[in-house]
């Protein structure tokens, strides 16, 4: 925990984790739980990257892949037999990254709108 | 049908459950013993409970890390790495099967000189044991 860390050290736009926390909390939230959050996040994506890492030297590679971490949502309870990792990036991803992600064939499809 | 199914694996679980509470009385036992405490019979009870049902999550985690490695058997390093959450109990595991790796190789050598044609039969399985032998080979 370095002095001077915060102003260098990459992390999420205060602007955009406090306006995800707050639409995913019920109640309004007062602008000073901010550095809390952000605590929380670094730990948070400290532990993340931590445990990627492992999941792909134990699969003997070196680059992280989508098995990796569909591996850690699995184990986070995130995705289970009953909520597929596809569910999931419908439900909270937006339509760009939903294509990237869920790519579907559309050659020669006259139906679906050019975006 | 469906219903004697369902019914053979209550029991199923019905007797696991009764050997993994058997043994945590045992452990408890041993406890009390040690540290001069009294364990009451809920106390156990829900010891046991939490040993079954963690059991379940580890055999989830197990199962999905060999998969991951495109295995279908799980083994040492999959252990390990349920267990790596915990500094302590990941160095434990580490040695332990250490361990059992070199008493695995002390038997082999130990039947390569009763005779090379004794059965090949290893407790862990076979390609972690090859790689780590050849691991405390090179050590």
């Amino acid at each position: 925990n370095k002095v001077g860390k915060a102003d260098k050290a990459p992390g999420l736009p205060k602007s955009l984790v406090n306006s995800v926390f707050s639409h995913f909390a019920k109640t309004t939230v007062s602008r000073d739980t901010y550095p809390i959050l952000q605590q929380c996040m670094d730990k948070y994506f400290d532990r993340l990257s931590d445990d990627l890492e492992a999941y792909a030297s134990h699969a003997k590679r070196k680059t992280i892949e989508l098995a990796d971490v569909e591996l850690l949502l699995k184990r986070q309870g995130f995705v289970s037999d009953k909520m597929p990792l596809k569910v999931l990036i419908e439900r909270h991803l937006p339509m760009e990254y939903r294509k990237l992600l869920i790519p579907v064939a559309t050659s020669g499809n006259r139906v679906i709108p050019k975006m | 049908m469906a219903d004697t199914e369902e019914q053979r694996n209550f029991t199923q679980t019905q007797r696991l459950k009764a050997a993994v509470h058997y043994t945590t009385g045992l452990f408890c036992q041993e406890v009390a013993e040690h540290k001069e405490v009294e364990f009451s019979k809920q106390t156990i009870a829900a010891i046991a409970e939490t040993t079954f049902r963690q059991c379940e999550i580890f055999a989830r985690d197990l199962e999905a890390f060999a998969r991951h490695a495109k295995r279908t058997t799980v083994n040492a390093e999959d252990v390990k790495l349920t267990a790596r959450r915990s500094n302590a109990l990941f160095s434990f595991i580490t040695q332990r099967s250490e361990e059992l790796v070199s008493n695995n190789q002390e038997q082999k050598e130990k039947r390569k000189k009763a005779g090379g044609k004794a059965k090949k039969k290893s407790d862990a399985p076979l390609q972690s044991g090859m790689d780590e032998d050849e691991d405390s080979n090179m050590a």
